[in-house]
């Protein structure tokens, strides 16, 4: 109890969860996505948006959410998980804006220093390219700045509580470890991180370096795939020239005919003619 | 008479030769031509972001809707009618991918000589479908929904010509309404699928979002070039897409 979340003071950010006032997830258009993680090793708390309990016994590494909430302010708290009313918050209330369509995780966490805080965070939900996923990293531990490393190269560096950077990558299942900027060594993981196509796949890093109990945490939000952009379906034209050179037998047949039609006229003429001949022949042998 | 008639027919007979030595040769030229271009062919992708941008106002409010249905397809629905007020809570822990729908293996189409070996592929260079090289192979769009799934567009995609003739897929045109069109799968009983619908989608105006559906009811696309060849652009000016339903 030493890291309190009630003795903490007010975090820079925000707590968020709500529902009370929007009711499950009958998603209007413009509504903001709410998540809310729990961050902070060793403690069930209440959630209250707008004096109203909507997380009960929340407890840590739990994520909430999404919830979706018309877009506005809201005022956040949190409680002992036995608190009659959100009167005596540990931390705020603070008040938090979420716009149309956005999409948001607050976090309750320690900072760097192991204080009990909270932070809001606005996860990207634009389109991934076809093919790609987006991994992003969010430091919300108490620990230094650290480097996230997978397959033993760094692929996040110097990222300090309570800060966050996104990579676009290959789909894939990533051995990620975290270690202190500019070391190897994990203070976290190797764990498997999948990152699917199509999907932002946030990660954080949470607990106590001191303690002992830092540990990943995995959010996902899927369905912001992109579709190809064209589908090559033709190698050269082959197809097409193959079906123009298909056409022109067709032509020359027709000249074929038109030719035998010529000789067969020709022929005609010459046998009629030769008839005609014939007959005048015998007419002339006649007369 | 005589002689002019001769001299069409003989000139008209030798014109094929000449027109299929063309062919020949431009089919030389063009080898590399549509697998490389296509992807590269600005307008294709001048469309794409175009489309992306517009879709960007519903997608993130679409992308959480299906981020929330798609992990717990059967909690999702329950969960609000059981306990309206609740909000999901779930350890924040990697969640185990969906059980995977089987990879498609062969494609038949009846009456055609389309008897095709289909490997899944991704996405090529300039956001293009990936298509296998070999003229008896097909792509299956990996990213997309698989033949058998629930809902959306499973993407089946050949190319219509070889480096120096017609493939297979370049009879897909013709198919009638009712065509059985069967897939095989790996360790999975074999789907049959009718066709619904033969179209040609411009390329100039290709509508990635409604090819490569993921939501909505399954269909099966089998889709390969079509239209006119446009020299200008070493590529045809459509997309041949065969829907089908399954039986």
């Amino acid at each position: 109890m030493r890291r309190s979340i009630f003795t903490a003071g007010v975090g820079a950010a925000a707590m968020a969860a709500a529902i009370a006032l929007a009711g499950p997830a009958q998603a209007a258009e413009g509504d903001a996505q709410l998540s809310v993680l729990h961050g902070v090793p060793g403690l069930t708390v209440d959630v209250w948006v707008n004096g109203d309990r909507t997380l009960d016994d929340f407890t840590p590494g739990s994520l909430a959410g999404p919830l979706a909430l018309p877009p506005g302010a809201y005022e956040l708290a949190i409680t002992a998980s036995d608190a009659a009313d959100a009167s005596a918050p540990a931390i705020g209330p603070v008040t938090v804006t979420l716009a149309a369509n956005g999409n948001y995780t607050a976090v309750a966490n320690l900072d760097a220093a192991g204080k009990p805080t909270a932070n809001l965070f606005t996860n990207d939900v634009s389109r991934i390219p076809a093919g790609k996923g987006k991994l992003t990293v969010r430091h919300t531990a108490a620990a230094p700045a650290v480097d996230v490393l997978a397959g033993g190269a760094a692929v996040v560096s110097n990222l300090a509580n309570p800060s966050e950077q996104s990579l676009t990558l290959d789909p894939g299942t990533i051995s990620a470890a975290v270690a202190a900027t500019g070391t190897t060594a994990p203070v976290i993981g190797p764990a498997d991180v999948t990152v699917s196509e199509g999907t932002h796949t946030i990660v954080y890093a949470w607990g106590s370096l001191t303690d002992k109990n830092l540990q990943l945490a995995v959010q996902t939000i899927d369905g912001l795939h992109s579709a190809p952009g064209s589908v090559p379906g033709a190698r050269d034209g082959s197809s097409e020239n193959v079906a123009s050179a298909g056409s022109l037998p067709a032509g020359v047949s027709a000249g074929q005919i038109v030719a035998m039609v010529g000789f067969g006229a020709l022929a005609l003429v010459l046998l009629l003619g030769g008839i005609g001949m014939a007959r005048t022949i015998a007419e002339l042998r006649e007369g | 008479m005589k002689p002019r008639t001769t001299t069409a027919g003989r000139s008209r007979r030798r014109t094929p030769v000449e027109w299929r030595v063309a062919a020949a040769a431009a089919a030389a030229l063009l080898l590399p031509a549509c697998s490389q271009t296509a992807p590269a062919a600005p307008d294709s992708r001048s469309i794409a972001p175009g489309s992306i941008v517009q879709g960007q106002g519903p997608g993130p409010g679409q992308g959480t809707a299906e981020a929330d249905s798609v992990p717990e397809p059967t909690a999702t629905p329950a969960a609000p009618a059981l306990v309206p007020a609740a909000v999901p809570v779930r350890p924040a822990t990697p969640q185990a991918a969906a059980a995977a729908v089987p990879v498609p293996t062969t494609l038949t189409v009846a009456g055609t000589s389309i008897n095709m070996v289909v490997v899944p592929v991704g996405v090529a260079a300039g956001a293009a479908m990936e298509l296998p090289e070999a003229f008896d192979q097909a792509g299956w769009y990996r990213f997309g929904p698989a033949p058998g799934a629930a809902s959306g567009t499973a993407v089946i995609a050949g190319h219509i010509d070889t480096t120096s003739d017609r493939a297979p897929f370049s009879q897909l045109k013709t198919l009638a309404a009712g065509t059985a069109i069967e897939v095989g799968r790996r360790e999975a009983p074999t789907l049959t699928y009718r066709v619904v619908s033969v179209e040609l989608m411009a390329k100039d105006s290709f509508d990635g979002d409604s090819l490569f559906r993921r939501a909505g009811p399954h269909e099966l696309k089998v889709v390969t070039c079509g239209g006119r060849w446009l020299d200008e652009r070493m590529d045809y000016s459509d997309n041949v897409i065969v829907t089908a339903v399954l039986d």
